[in-house]
């Protein structure tokens, strides 16, 4: 018994799609396919991989920085963070490093406030953050080969 | 996982922390899956929610509507397939009560949705978990593998008859979705716009079907309910609102973390007894519920953290969360903060919670530049008046309740910013 | 009605059960501001400016979403829904900087009056500077992102009018905007450049390209009428400012469109305009035309005319009539040719679409029209439709089936042998070997009857002749139906069940049907279809073909048939003749006369000597054109009245300037069989005149003078001819119009036919068989050649390709052939072809598509420069004398052709 054909759900398609791609984003190509899947149409799939905020048609890079603004991070510090992380990426928010190896984003509370401020990169969570301890977690990062 | 402070009851957080998460015979060993037993071989659909109804049992998602009644609506309702939701989206700022539940006691929701199910008639569930949970995603993916194993989902449960199956359903980042008209056009795969109500998801929810949507820590109390009984979960928290809550704290306290206890506690009790008292500074004000919550000044230190007394003064409950902020924060820059919030995870659909957001903020931003006119903070008010009465959804309601509370301690200081000083000196002007 | 009372502001009001307090307020004439609200789109709630107090319930609540309930007490306006309102306009005005002055739209925008009424002097929030490119790629529409307030309706109407689903909203919040497509310009996406989006679109962020800066809104005449291009008969409302038409709105209550329009009606007005149009008499003279007086013109067609009749005859003359002319052109059109000329040989180009349609109908009904309306195919469970491509050539019939299949559950069921869009809407498509109609048809119905899925009761009590029917029907089992056309017999089947079980089953078709030499036959079988289901007299189901041109439904009620008077009273028939004889004061012929085909072949013959074309242009339209050049350069005097020197004009020895449908007052009768004003909207250009006064110019100048005032007294006299248009008077025609037959001034006309008993008495079911096609493909002519419509243009172009929207859009014909063939023949896209048959040969280039089959070719016949018409076959139906269009030979050959 299945609830619901899983290749018509078009937001785990785009997941996946956006997953199998190296610079976490969908590419238009898969967009159309995506769309002839769920039997949608272009603006439709398109209106649907633009209103979350965890999908992109854009490349970004490899590692995908997610750091909390919202309230208990703010409160804890987040600017501060994304003055370090800035810095050391020489990027502003938004932006991907040159090396397309970090991009930089704001996002809302996590749900890990308990560890504000915190931070997510791709699926790996980092809590109670200090500047010492994100040029620690950079430097591990780049030396890291994908 | 979540940090939990010393809860003083524990009938949600119960096993977590005790038991394996990933071990469904751990639960079982703690009197896991007894209820289902219980309902599907003892209980008629209408005796199990006639005991929800008994309960006093409130929805813990925030609007705290009786849960009871609403699978009561739902079971009535005369179209078919019925659904059943579980609400796992958590995306409240400064919520983190349902994430431990998730991972430390999947078992427990799962078995909450069941008996939902077998009361309104439904056979088919989903759980929408927010896409950054990935723990949460991954225990719940194994804890539906087991329950399938375990014949406790699936057809003929218990050889009962019965058949129920659930499905998780990863949120791709929007908080609107967790309003539950957005959450079920998410799972429809559309965009996640809140619909107009009515019609109320009981009569026409998912796929325009009749739908139960319930929030997690609502789902975690189905169970002891059904085992204990109705007249047990009344010994705790208030008569309006029996039962514990799982009250989230974050902020300038010495230790952060949720607890759980019983409806009605205050908000000093929970600062000084669980969560250590002040880190630094003195207290200032505190946000209850969120975001969308209200803000607490010294005055309301003792006043009863339960969804009627807080109703009654004009303020919510609502998640749960506690935000405690000492004197060195800036109330404009918080106000900034919580608007932001807003403007950045409205879906766009209506024009109050679409462009009210975004001039909230704006208007907001230059008071905390020092750029800020007189008359600001009465266009601030009177917009978030407009937006509360005239949003499609409550998040377009919402930020009047911040605003109204903050302005009505700390006027002053967002007069002192106009006129081109920030007291605290967190603002830049 | 169900009703429920309430109160709005106190004032009483009756609304109907299930409807919004918008809805019930809109209805009683008072108007709760809103912008995201559209009658006829479903619901969004999104500008909140609609909100209202309701007694008894806290807070506002939306108008537009909220249902009306007994004794509800609504307040729509007061200072404090006013100030609520006041604040979210302001907000609005705030997001982007409207800057009305150079607007569009500026004095017809619900934004601009909202703000005007409730008295914005300022906007108290920073507004947005910021300006946003304009995106100007289609041909017809722009769309301003700087004017847009985020209503959605024009993605609603999109989605749901045209159901194209092009538009909808892209990112959240306040970065939300309207994309098109994957955010690309709209000519790159599957915009079919209907203008449903301009039209719904409440400020100036979407509008017409071609009306920038043309006129501003309190500049326009505004004249309802009915659109001149296809059948389906949409009501306009042309904007006209110094007798000029800037632009196109749909008519909100037009009955059959409910303000939809194509891209033809909407975007393809400007050819009344055109440069070419004829301004002045033309004579022939030394094989060049000059130009000539009316005087000049008219006397020698007299004198030619006149001469003509007195050394050969009447029948040596013959006229064709226009299916784009009005009822009373018509009328009057026949009347010269029966009362003053003297013969029956009238025709025009239903011959060529419909005159199956006509025969069979009526021969198994006893009425050769579509049995019900268009509205009703919503009450259908299930639609048959076979050869139309409805969403080309009736496109505003064709959004709506496809409407009905989206959002209605209707299932629709597509037999055709392209894969036209509507199989993506479809539950079953059955793709059948071209001309093998009749082999489905009977096959559908040999499984109906061995599953026992037939109207036992219908058969028995309303039809006659079933039990010889059901012997040949026998005979079609699923497995010989297969062999004959190539359907699946799983899914001939599943076909027959779905029809067969619906309780109202509806049957659509078009020239797929009748353009065969078994023409007749295959109508013949869907009616024998319906009436075994009892899928004929009831709302919702029916047999249903629709009519091509805008009036080729009113030309055969009017007579211009060589068989008929008008409303389908036999010339043969002795009374009907006493009866016009004594009416048109002349005595009138008693012998069929000639139809189209053969007026061609009597000319080229030398048997017809005269002849009258009145809007018609069979150098484009007929088939085997080599042939038709023969028979009008045979001619000793050819006279053709238009509006552009057409293909066939050009042959003529006196051309007379009619007028466009914009000049003209009249009726059209769409094809469900309602007849629909036209409403005279600019003055005749140059020194045209109007068609109906020409025709009795030249009547009187031969002696049988026939006078009226206006086309309403032809209409008046019409009535009194003709039965089915008994109670047609213009005074009852304005808004709705009326659907014949209408017998009497106090009847309400008729949505569909045989309710309780057919015209003919009983239904008579035909046994037929099924005859291959005159011509098949062979080791010569190895494809077979299939001909057709697109949505951008209209029949022989002459108007279309005059439109410079419509003609820049699709400016030249193609070859569809499929690419296994393609691959075979080494064509690629846009490659030249010579494709020829027996009769004549046409450079085309190739357009490689899997809507065609392996084996079969499809060809347009709108242009002249590849005119499709060379090629086909003039092999003629025996009863209803059609050409076989849909069915020729051809072989294809690479071309040296070089593109100019
Ligand atoms: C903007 C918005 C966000 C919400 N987010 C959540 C959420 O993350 N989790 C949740 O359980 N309820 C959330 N809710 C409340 C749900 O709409 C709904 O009331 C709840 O899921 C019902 O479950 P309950 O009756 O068990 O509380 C949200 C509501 C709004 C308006
Ligand atoms: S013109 Fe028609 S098809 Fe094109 S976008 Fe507008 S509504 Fe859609
Ligand atoms: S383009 Fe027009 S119709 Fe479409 S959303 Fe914008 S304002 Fe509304
Ligand atoms: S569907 Fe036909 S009648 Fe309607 S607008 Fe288009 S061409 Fe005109
Ligand atoms: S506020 Fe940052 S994780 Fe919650």
């Amino acid at each position: 018994m299945k609830l619901r054909d899983k290749e018509k759900d078009v937001i785990a398609l785009l997941s996946e799609a956006q997953r199998e791609s190296k610079h976490n984003y969908i590419t238009e190509e898969k967009l159309k396919l995506i769309a002839q899947e769920a039997g949608l149409s272009y603006s439709e799939v398109y209106g649907v991989a633009t209103f979350y905020s965890l999908f992109s048609l854009k490349p970004r890079g490899e590692y995908i920085i997610r750091v909390c603004d919202s309230g208990p991070c703010h409160l804890m510090g987040s600017r501060s963070i994304f003055e370090v992380l800035e810095e050391e990426l020489k990027i502003k928010v938004g932006e991907t490093t040159p090396d397309g190896k970090f991009t930089l984003e704001e996002t809302s509370c996590l749900g890990i406030c308990d560890e504000a401020p915190a931070m997510m990169i791709n699926e790996k969570v980092y809590g109670n953050l200090t500047p010492q301890e994100i040029k620690k977690i950079l430097k591990r990062l780049r030396e890291k080969k994908w | 996982m979540v940090k939990e402070l010393k809860s003083p009851v524990r009938i949600v957080l119960e096993n977590c922390g005790k038991i394996n998460p990933e071990s469904i015979e751990e639960y079982i060993a703690q009197g896991g899956y007894k209820a289902v037993n219980r309902v599907l071989q003892e209980m008629k659909p209408e005796e199990v929610i006639n005991e929800i109804k008994a309960s006093g049992l409130q929805g813990r998602g925030g609007a705290a509507f009786p849960t009871g009644l609403k699978w009561e609506f739902t079971s009535r309702a005369k179209d078919t397939p019925r659904y059943i939701i579980c609400n796992a989206d958590e995306g409240e700022p400064g919520t983190f009560k349902d994430r431990p539940i998730l991972e430390g006691d999947p078992h427990k929701i799962i078995e909450g949705m069941i008996i939902a199910g077998y009361a309104v008639g439904a056979h088919y569930g989903y759980i929408y978990i927010r896409g950054e949970y990935i723990l949460s995603i991954n225990r719940f993916q194994k804890a539906l593998e087991q329950a399938e194993e375990h014949r406790f989902l699936g057809e003929d449960i218990l050889e009962s008859g019965f058949n129920f199956q659930i499905e998780i359903h990863q949120g791709a980042g929007s908080y609107v979705c967790g309003e539950e008209t957005a959450l079920m056009d998410s799972i429809e795969g559309k965009r996640g716009n809140p619909r107009f109500k009515p019609p109320f998801p009981p009569s026409s929810g998912l796929w325009k079907k009749p739908t139960v949507i319930n929030n997690v820590e609502t789902l975690a109390n189905i169970a002891p309910i059904i085992l204990k009984g109705a007249d047990w979960f009344r010994g705790f928290g208030t008569k309006e609102c029996p039962g514990t809550k799982v009250y989230a704290v974050s902020g300038h306290v010495k230790e952060v973390g949720v607890v759980e206890a019983p409806m009605g506690i205050t908000l000093r009790k929970i600062i000084n007894e669980y969560a250590g008292g002040m880190r630094q500074g003195k207290f200032k004000m505190a946000q209850v519920g969120g975001t969308a919550g209200a803000i607490l000044g010294e005055d309301m230190l003792d006043v009863s953290l339960d969804y009627a007394s807080l109703k009654r003064k004009g303020l919510v409950l609502g998640s749960g969360a506690i935000l405690v902020m000492d004197e060195t924060t800036c109330c404009v820059d918080m106000l900034k903060c919580f608007l932001n919030f807003f403007k950045r995870e409205c879906c766009g659909k209506c024009v109050p919670g679409r462009i009210g957001t975004e001039k909230l903020l704006e208007i907001t931003t230059s008071i905390s530049q020092g750029k800020g006119k007189e008359d600001d903070i009465d266009l601030i008010l009177q917009t978030a008046k407009v937006m509360q009465k005239a949003s499609l959804c409550a998040l377009g309601q919402s930020p009047i309740l911040p605003i109204s509370t903050i302005l009505k301690y700390f006027k002053e200081e967002f007069i002192e910013h106009i006129k081109g000083r920030c007291p605290t000196g967190v603002c830049k002007i | 009605m169900n009703t429920v009372n309430i109160t709005i502001d106190e004032k009483p009001i009756k609304a109907e059960k299930g409807s919004t307090i918008m809805e019930a307020a809109l209805a009683n004439g008072i108007k709760i501001p809103h912008l995201c609200y559209q009658k006829g789109l479903s619901i969004a709630g999104a500008c909140r400016v609609c909100l209202v107090k309701i007694k008894g319930r806290p807070g506002m609540t939306a108008s537009c979403t909220t249902e009306v309930a007994e004794g509800m007490e609504v307040t729509s306006t007061d200072e404090e829904l006013n100030e609520m309102r006041r604040l979210i306009v302001e907000l609005i005005l705030s997001e982007h900087e409207h800057n009305c002055l150079v607007c569009e739209n500026n004095g017809q925008c619900d934004l601009q009056d909202l703000a005007y009424e409730l008295g914005i002097d300022k906007i108290r929030f920073p507004v947005n500077k910021s300006v946003e490119p304009i995106e100007d790629s289609s041909e017809v529409i722009l769309r301003d992102p700087n004017r847009c307030i985020l209503c959605g309706r024009c993605v609603r109407a999109c989605a749901e009018l045209t159901v194209q689903k092009v538009l909808d909203f892209a990112a959240r919040g306040s970065k939300t905007y309207i994309i098109a497509g994957l955010d690309q310009p709209l000519v790159q996406t599957d915009c079919v450049s209907c203008g449903a989006c301009v039209q719904a679109c409440p400020t100036g962020a979407l509008t017409e390209k071609l009306a920038r800066f043309q006129g501003r809104s309190w500049e326009f005449r505004k004249v309802q009428t009915t659109c001149p291009y296809c059948g389906v008969g949409c009501q306009l409302k042309l904007n006209i400012k110094d007798d000029k038409i800037v632009k196109v709105y749909g008519v909100e209550d037009g009955p059959d469109n409910k303000g939809h329009l194509c891209v033809k009606g909407r975007f393809g007005f400007d050819y009344v305009h055109h440069e070419d149009r004829l301004i002045s008499p033309l004579i022939k003279r030394n094989g060049k035309f000059e130009k000539a007086s009316w005087d000049e013109a008219l006397n020698l067609i007299v004198t030619k005319f006149k001469e003509l009749k007195n050394k050969y005859g009447s029948d040596a003359l013959a006229g064709l009539s226009s299916a784009k002319c009005t009822n009373e052109e018509n009328y009057l059109f026949q009347k010269l040719i029966r009362a003053c000329f003297g013969t029956n040989n009238v025709d025009h180009c239903a011959r060529l679409c419909h005159a199956s349609t006509v025969a069979g109908l009526a021969r198994a009904f006893g009425s050769g029209a579509m049995t019900n309306s268009i509205r009703e195919f919503e009450k259908a469970d299930v639609i048959l439709i076979t050869g139309s491509n409805t969403t080309e050539t009736h496109p505003v019939i064709g959004d709506y089936l496809k409407h009905l299949a989206t959002y209605n559950g209707t299932e629709l069921i597509v037999v055709d042998p392209r894969a036209i869009e509507l199989i993506e809407y479809a539950k079953i498509w059955l793709r059948q070997k071209s001309g093998t109609d009749v082999a489905w048809i009977n096959g559908l119905m040999n499984v109906i009857i061995s599953e026992g899925l037939y109207d036992k009761e219908f058969v028995e009590n309303r039809t006659e002749n079933f039990d010889k029917f059901k012997k040949v029907v026998s005979k079609y089992t699923p497995e010989k139906v297969e062999e004959i056309t190539g359907i699946s017999k799983e899914k001939l089947v599943a076909a027959a069940r779905m029809y067969g079980k619906a309780d109202k089953g509806s049957i659509i078709f078009a020239m797929g049907i009748t353009q065969h030499t078994t023409g007749t036959d295959n109508v013949l079988s869907l009616a024998n279809l319906a009436m075994l289901c009892g899928n004929v007299g009831r709302e919702g189901t029916g047999v249903n073909p629709l009519r091509g041109q805008n009036n080729v439904q009113g030309a055969c009620d009017m007579g211009a048939l060589p068989n008929v008077y008008p409303g389908y009273q036999s010339v043969s028939d002795e009374q009907a003749k006493e009866k016009f004889e004594k009416a048109w004061g002349a005595k009138l012929s008693p012998k069929v006369g000639l139809t189209v085909v053969e007026i061609m072949d009597a000319a080229s013959k030398g048997k017809i000597k005269g002849l009258y074309i009145m809007g018609e242009n069979p150098m484009l339209s007929d088939p085997n054109l080599n042939h038709v050049r023969e028979g009008l350069r045979n001619l000793d005097f050819l006279v053709v009245q238009d509006i552009f020197l057409t293909q066939t004009a050009e042959l003529a020895d006196v051309v007379l300037p009619g007028v466009s449908f914009a000049e003209k007052d009249g009726t059209f009768t769409n094809t469900g069989r309602r007849i629909q004003l036209l409403h005279k909207a600019i003055p005749n250009i140059g020194d045209s005149r109007d068609d109906w006064k020409i025709i009795t110019e030249i009547s009187e100048r031969m002696g049988y003078p026939m006078v009226y005032r206006s086309p309403a007294e032809v209409m008046d006299e019409i009535a009194s001819l003709t039965p089915i248009y008994g109670g047609v008077h213009f005074d009852r025609l304005e808004g709705q119009g009326l659907q014949w037959p209408c017998p009497s001034r106090e009847h309400p006309g008729t949505p569909y036919l045989h309710k309780d008993k057919f015209t003919r008495g009983k239904g008579l079911f035909t046994p037929v068989d099924y005859i291959p096609p005159a011509e098949l493909p062979d080791e010569e002519y190895p494809f077979l050649l299939s001909t057709g419509r697109i949505l951008y243009h209209f029949h022989t172009g002459s108007l279309s390709r005059r439109s410079k929207p419509l003609d820049s859009i699709a400016p030249e014909g193609f070859l569809e052939i499929n690419p296994q063939d393609a691959e075979k023949l080494k064509v690629k896209d846009n490659d030249w072809l010579r494709v020829s048959s027996r009769r004549g040969k046409v450079e085309v280039k190739a357009k490689i598509t899997d809507r065609v089959d392996k084996g079969v070719v499809f060809m347009t016949f709108h242009f002249a420069e590849s005119a499709a018409n060379l090629l086909t076959n003039d092999a003629l139906d025996p009863v209803a004398k059609i050409p076989e269009y849909k069915v020729s030979a051809v072989k294809i050959e690479a071309s040296d052709y070089i593109d100019s």
